[in-house]
């Protein structure tokens, strides 16, 4: 054997044992990753619990909801956002759709996932009800006024959103929490799940969550 | 500006957004083969390519210029799967085997002794080791957990589509190297070789894509969404996988194969003839 061929076959070798532990690193952390039984936590747990608020608010057909009412024997899913949103809002609606279409007819039946405004203004009752007819029919959209919103959200636990200054063209962004929280049938959030939560684990967590009935 | 495409957290935008590196790359390319042509063309005397590795050459750029830029390459780095795919098949089924014909045999040969890679390219175009070699960059460069981690920087997102260049050659090289010496001598092995190359594989990740429940990449899953849901865009890129590549695989085997019947028939009538001349020794009629 040359000095050449010893090289190349060193080479060869050094590319393929690369190539081999590339490889067993990804697959390994798929194998752990397919395994994991799910006790990695994916949301924050809520200390203290958070009671569902006491609100009145105007759903997307103009009529009033009351938040605590309505959502008795329930889980809720709770989410504050805007319809000029770019990003945050519409990946987690998408996702929650399409997660909400994989479960069973009796786990479904038994959520509801809640748009609540944080930009009066602009979001109308009727357009709220067109941008989730997007994603799914039976989510709920609701507004009210500005201090109402403001309000509901001080007593989730949740930072006010703040619309930020107005642009040339006359367009502004609303800085608002971006976690959705999930109210078990007792009307209390025991759980916020964070922006990109994904749907394995959605599906994972939600009937765990119907079947206990509390959100813990 | 950007200097290569990576995964963003924005709404999609047809504004265009080019990215630096890519044309870096482009004009090097055309740079240095225009370099390599004068300096042969002033000691041979000669164009030092044929017209049709010209052409080869500049469908190779276009192929990997679309596949890298705005908009393919923004929308493969963080929003569409299948668009990520249809990336992975331009690099791989068009711009690097387009850029291999387009090299002459002169110019390999010069690349090859300045970088010392005659060894390891007689290696790693043997059949065994360049199947190996094609099929493990595919699968790690399709793994979910390959993807997410490169393509949220564009250093990663980089070396992905650098990975996908080079095992795209290595997977060509056997075919069609402008050095005869790096293919695979028998024809037959060489359909076979594309077979288990490129053509089979690409069925067990596609299989996972098309099959899948659930959104498997998290960099398509938390995206913007550009008209189709996460699940239906993998189910897309599993089918591109599966028979994104199956039609140019089948015409290339096709056609090696016609040559070498061809090429075989020729060499048994010329054998016939020879039994059946009696100048060339063979019996008299």
């Amino acid at each position: 054997m040359t000095a050449l061929d010893r090289l190349t076959r060193r080479r060869l070798l050094a590319i393929a044992a690369s190539a081999v532990a590339l490889l067993a690193v990804g697959i390994t952390v798929g194998v752990i990753r397919a395994n994991d039984s799910g006790e990695q936590s994916v949301w924050v747990d809520l200390e203290p619990p958070v009671a569902m608020p006491d609100a009145v608010l105007t759903d997307a057909s103009g009529a009033q909801f009351d938040l605590q009412e309505r959502t008795t024997g329930r889980v809720t899913l709770l989410y504050f956002g805007y319809l000029n949103c770019v990003d945050v809002c519409p990946i987690h609606m998408d996702v929650l759709s399409d997660v909400v279409d994989t479960l069973e007819p009796e786990v479904r039946d038994q959520i509801d996932v809640i748009f609540v405004t944080t930009d009066p203004e602009r979001d109308t009752p009727a357009a709220l009800g067109e941008f989730l007819a997007n994603f799914d029919a039976s989510f709920i959209g609701l507004t009210g006024s500005a201090r109402v919103l403001r309000d509901l959200q001080v007593a989730a636990g949740l930072p006010v959103a703040v619309a930020e200054p107005v642009g040339q063209d006359g367009s502004y962004v609303v800085g608002h929490a971006t976690q959705v929280l999930v109210f078990g049938r007792d009307g209390v959030a025991r759980r916020a799940f964070p922006f990109g939560v994904r749907q394995t684990d959605w599906a994972r967590v939600l009937p765990q969550i119907v079947e206990e009935g509390t959100g813990s | 500006m950007r200097f290569w495409c990576s995964q963003l957290y924005e709404e999609w935008s047809w504004v265009p957004r080019p990215y630096l590196g890519v044309w870096l790359i482009v004009i090097g390319l055309v740079v240095s083969r225009h370099r390599a042509l004068r300096r042969w063309n002033k000691r041979v005397g000669t164009a030092g390519v044929t017209h049709r590795q010209s052409v080869w050459f500049w469908l190779g750029i276009v192929g990997f210029w679309v596949a890298s830029d705005w908009p393919v390459g923004t929308l493969g780095a963080g929003y569409l799967l299948s668009v990520h795919m249809a990336q992975y098949l331009l690099y791989t089924f068009m711009a690097t085997p387009l850029l291999l014909l387009s090299v002459p045999e002169w110019r390999m040969r010069q690349f090859v002794a300045r970088t010392h890679l005659y060894g390891t390219l007689k290696l790693v175009t043997r059949v065994l080791p360049a199947v190996l070699i094609a099929n493990v960059i595919l699968l790690a460069t399709h793994a979910p957990w390959t993807v997410d981690t490169l393509r949220v920087s564009q250093i990663g997102s980089f070396a992905l589509d650098v990975v996908w260049l080079l095992g795209g050659f290595l997977l060509w090289l056997p075919v069609i190297s402008p050095m005869k010496e790096l293919r695979v001598a028998s024809a037959p092995v060489r359909c076979i070789y594309l077979f288990g190359a490129a053509g089979l594989t690409p069925m067990i990740p596609g299989g996972f894509f098309t099959f899948s429940r659930y959104p498997l990449f998290s960099t398509y899953e938390i995206a913007p969404r550009i008209g189709v849901t996460a699940l239906t865009d993998q189910q897309i890129a599993g089918a591109m996988m599966k028979v994104g590549s199956v039609p140019l695989i089948w015409v290339v085997i096709a056609v090696i194969w016609s040559r070498w019947a061809a090429e075989e028939e020729k060499e048994s009538k010329a054998a016939i003839r020879a039994m059946h001349d009696p100048s060339a020794g063979g019996p008299a009629a």
